[in-house]
């Protein structure tokens, strides 16, 4: 069964881990002063990628598919070397074709202008010309080695959580929006090889909403390439209970009740496996931690990765968009509540996307002039046998 | 050797790229579009030039007649030595490799088959080192001939010059393409990384070179309507029960999947000389919601094999579509010609109802409320000849299957999980066996082929006349 997860490229080829994704900024990182601004770069292009998707006016799926192309081309390739505007696009025209919510080219090239143009992108020479694109998507094409099935965290959410606003019908635009095409399977054909496939976790109103947008926020650093989607999903789910006020509560009072109180449950009969029918009949709101615990997923990991969304929303807080760069946070996201008691003391501040921006365009131009100049480059291995062998001579 | 396909791999491809020829493509001007066609011959076409280690491997298939040897496993006994890359084409830094994918071989190896593969897509991130494999690897598949067009490229057979399996290579059409990449060709290739089954073509790699992007499939010696145009080879009833099972488990297999081919048709069912059938060609397949029937299009399937719903202009529509295509091929195994051979859509519908009558409210319930239905109803009623017609040709149990695929009503067609616990399969003798003597045929048989060998012989005798 090759369409399940496991077998898939994706989990197979392109799951790498924290010492492939250094080596792959190792490049970029001799041409950028503060290396923290790596990290800023992946929170920008995800913005930039956003952008231009709702620009097109195109699926959350496809940008969500469009940014992991982004990241695995980047696992190959670095910032200084390419062209990451151009890269951009050709990921957001084939991730519409993968998709099946195919783009024409013309659109995608002058959306892509209009947007790469305004004033913190500062991209005024994106090309006009339709060849260079198809040319870029060739080249992406390889380099992505035509694995263009790519797995996302929103189905595993539709398949744990179950929406309390009788939405469960309510939502095929959101089943639409999950299921990936090309892997034509619903969440209930098939194994769920990701749990104990015992019901499922009933979220208070918005509850799942908050789930879904911190997955979406999850693109904006480099999770897709560390994790597999489902694992993802569910410490998103996680997260979205603590950060939710009306699950808060109940977490709160459980972590509160601390050892004693979960050995007692241990006990009794669990409430939470009395599946749906109890649960449609109103009885008191399952317990979410334990929920997620009874999954059969590694708990550590799933700590692990909530923990590197925090960080991710921690370093989010400092990024500002140039124009509200007073500090309007983004109130739609759930973890700018934090206090930056943090941020203050922090060597680089404020973050915008126009220093990124100066900050790209230098990388790319010092690494240009190291071409031109190779001797002023890095001690290249080529050089010193070159002139080992010439002393020799 | 066990010659079997035991390939843990997922498909896809190490680009032997090293990390500078990746980026140098990312300044277009320091190398602009290369001349496929030249780059073409380079490549492949062997014959004429002596360049190539399969020049002493004399055309393989001739002397398969007489040896046993599948035609997958290794055709040399004795070790090759690596071919120096090619001086003539500089590798682009994105040919391929397939050793590890392939059936093990006879061939020495540098190292065991342990999949070096664990992070393949690592390793051209690495600066400057690179492995001493990649020089060999340039130039990996040698085309031997064309055996087929796609429904977006040629398609060739070809050698792979190291471990001298053949392989086929399908060649996506893009510079005919205003909008880059094919929606087509990227869903079959998402399709067929999707798919694993005996009885569908397996999908090795992808590989980029020169320009083009490939499909690496496994190589069938034959397709239907080439192994059933030749008369050395009588297929016995048992053999066409056995192609007809395996034709319906690969369907079976793919409406499991979610999949609906839609161009279920001679030259894309393809066989080797194992006698093992498998599906081909997935450019017009698509994933569909098992619960939800959505809208599609109604041009597809090739005429011929093409079910009276959709000639009546149903867009919403699923598996069955692939079912009635599959009763038209069984009929086809016996009699060796396609039976329903329309000139145009309403003239199909004739071709139809000439054999299983005209459709009637009693047979198929929803026909007056399909789209066309007025445009294309028919004239007069025709009685259904099928019994009297295919009697001489095939056994009781055979006609019973073969009319409940050719059922009017989509909804009242057999499945092909129900087909393939029909009692032709379950409890008629004989039982299927594979028609594995397929291995002393000579020569290979596809469509192409025979289209060709037919118009040369058209050409023959209109100038026999003159």
């Amino acid at each position: 069964m090759a369409t399940d997860f496991w077998s898939s490229s994706h989990y197979k080829r392109w799951i790498v881990d924290r010492a492939t994704l250094r080596q792959a900024r190792a490049d970029d990182l001799l041409y950028i002063d503060d290396p923290e601004h790596l990290d800023f770069l992946a929170i920008y292009f995800a913005d930039v990628i956003g952008k231009l998707g709702k620009k097109l006016n195109i699926a959350q799926r496809a940008i969500a598919t469009a940014t992991v192309f982004f990241r695995r081309f980047y696992l190959k390739n670095s910032y200084c070397e390419t062209d990451p505007f151009m890269v951009i696009a050709a990921c957001m025209y084939v991730a519409a074709k993968a998709e099946e919510t195919p783009i024409h080219i013309k659109n995608i090239v002058q959306d892509a202008r209009h947007t790469f143009s305004q004033d913190h992108y500062g991209v005024k020479n994106f090309p006009s010309d339709n060849s260079k694109l198809a040319e870029m998507e060739f080249y992406l094409v390889d380099d992505l080695e035509c694995d263009l099935t790519v797995f996302h965290p929103y189905r595993t959410l539709l398949a744990l959580c179950k929406s309390d606003e009788g939405a469960q019908d309510a939502s095929p635009a959101d089943e639409e929006e999950a299921g990936e095409v090309g892997v034509g399977l619903t969440p209930d054909d098939g194994p769920r090889y990701w749990g104990t496939g015992d019901g499922q976790l009933e979220l208070p109103p918005n509850g799942l909403q908050t789930a879904w947008f911190i997955v979406n926020d999850t693109y904006r650093s480099e999770l897709c390439l560390l994790y597999p989607p489902h694992l993802i999903a569910i410490a998103a789910l996680y997260l979205a209970c603590i950060f939710h006020p009306a699950t808060q509560g109940i977490v709160a009072a459980r972590l509160a009740a601390g050892a004693s109180a979960s050995a007692s449950t241990n006990t009794e009969p669990p409430p939470r496996r009395s599946s749906r029918q109890a649960a449609e009949r109103k009885q008191p709101a399952q317990d979410p931690l334990e929920f997620l615990a009874a999954l059969n997923v590694s708990l550590p990991l799933i700590a692990t990765i909530a923990q590197e969304i925090i960080s991710m929303y921690t370093l989010w807080e400092r990024y500002k968009e140039d124009s509200v760069s007073a500090g309007a946070a983004d109130p739609g996201s759930p973890a700018k509540g934090t206090p930056d008691s943090r941020g203050d003391d922090e060597p680089g501040g404020v973050v915008t996307p126009a220093l990124l921006t100066v900050v790209l365009t230098k990388m790319r131009e010092a690494r240009l002039q190291d071409i031109a100049h190779p001797a002023g480059g890095r001690p290249g291995a080529v050089n010193k046998m070159l002139e080992r062998t010439q002393a020799a001579g | 050797m066990v010659p079997t396909r035991i390939v843990p791999k997922a498909t896809g491809f190490k680009p032997i790229g090293l990390n500078s020829s990746s980026l140098k493509k990312f300044f277009p001007g320091d190398e602009e579009d290369m001349d496929i066609s030249s780059d073409m011959s380079v490549v492949a076409d062997p014959e004429p030039t002596p360049q190539s280690a399969i020049d002493h491997t004399p055309e393989p298939q001739a002397e398969k007649s007489n040896t046993p040897i599948p035609p997958q496993s290794t055709e040399d006994e004795q070790p090759l030595p690596r071919l120096p890359s090619s001086p003539l084409a500089p590798s682009r830094g994105s040919s391929v490799v397939m050793e590890e994918e392939m059936p093990e071989s006879s061939l020495p190896r540098e190292s065991s088959p342990v999949p070096p593969s664990a992070q393949p897509p690592l390793d051209t991130t690495d600066t400057g080192a690179s492995t001493p494999s990649v020089q060999t690897r340039s130039e990996l598949y040698a085309i031997v001939s064309q055996v087929g067009e796609g429904t977006f490229g040629k398609v060739y057979k070809a050698q792979n010059t190291v471990t001298k399996l053949h392989v086929a290579l399908k060649r996506i059409r893009m510079e005919s393409e205003k909008e880059g990449f094919p929606v087509t060709a990227m869903r079959e290739i998402k399709l067929l990384q999707s798919l694993r089954h005996e009885n569908v073509v397996r999908l090795y790699e992808m590989m980029v070179s020169n320009g083009s992007v490939y499909m690496v499939f496994e190589y069938m010696d034959h397709d239907l309507t080439g192994i059933l145009s030749q008369t050395q080879f009588i297929f016995t009833d048992a053999h066409l029960k056995s192609l007809s099972h395996q034709m319906l488990a690969g369907l079976a297999y793919l409406h499991h999947k979610g999949v609906i081919h839609r161009d279920i048709k001679g030259s894309n069912i393809l066989i080797n000389n194992r006698g093992e059938l498998k599906l081909a060609d997935f450019g017009l397949a698509r994933f569909y919601q098992k619960r939800r029937r959505t809208d599609y299009t109604n041009r597809v399937i090739t005429l011929w094999y093409r079910p009276p719903e959709l000639l009546f202009g149903a867009t919403i529509y699923g598996p069955e579509v692939d079912m009635w295509s599959a009763g038209c091929i069984m009929l086809e195994l016996f009699t060796k010609k396609p039976v329903f051979q329309g000139n145009d859509e309403i003239h199909q519908l004739d071709t139809i109802y000439r054999v299983i009558g005209t459709p009637t409210a009693d047979r198929w319930g929803d026909v007056a409320n399909l789209p066309w239905y007025e445009l294309v109803k028919p004239r007069e009623e025709t009685p259904n000849h099928f019994r009297e017609m295919f009697r001489k040709w095939m056994s009781p149990a055979a006609l019973d299957l073969a009319e409940r695929l050719l059922c009017y009503d989509p909804t009242a067609r057999a499945t092909a999980v129900q087909a393939m616990e029909a009692p032709y399969f379950t409890q008629e003798e004989p039982p299927a066996s594979a028609p594995v003597g397929l291995v002393t045929l000579r020569g290979e048989w596809h469509e192409l082929e025979t289209k060709r060998e037919r118009a040369k012989k058209r050409r023959r005798n209109e100038t026999a006349i003159q």
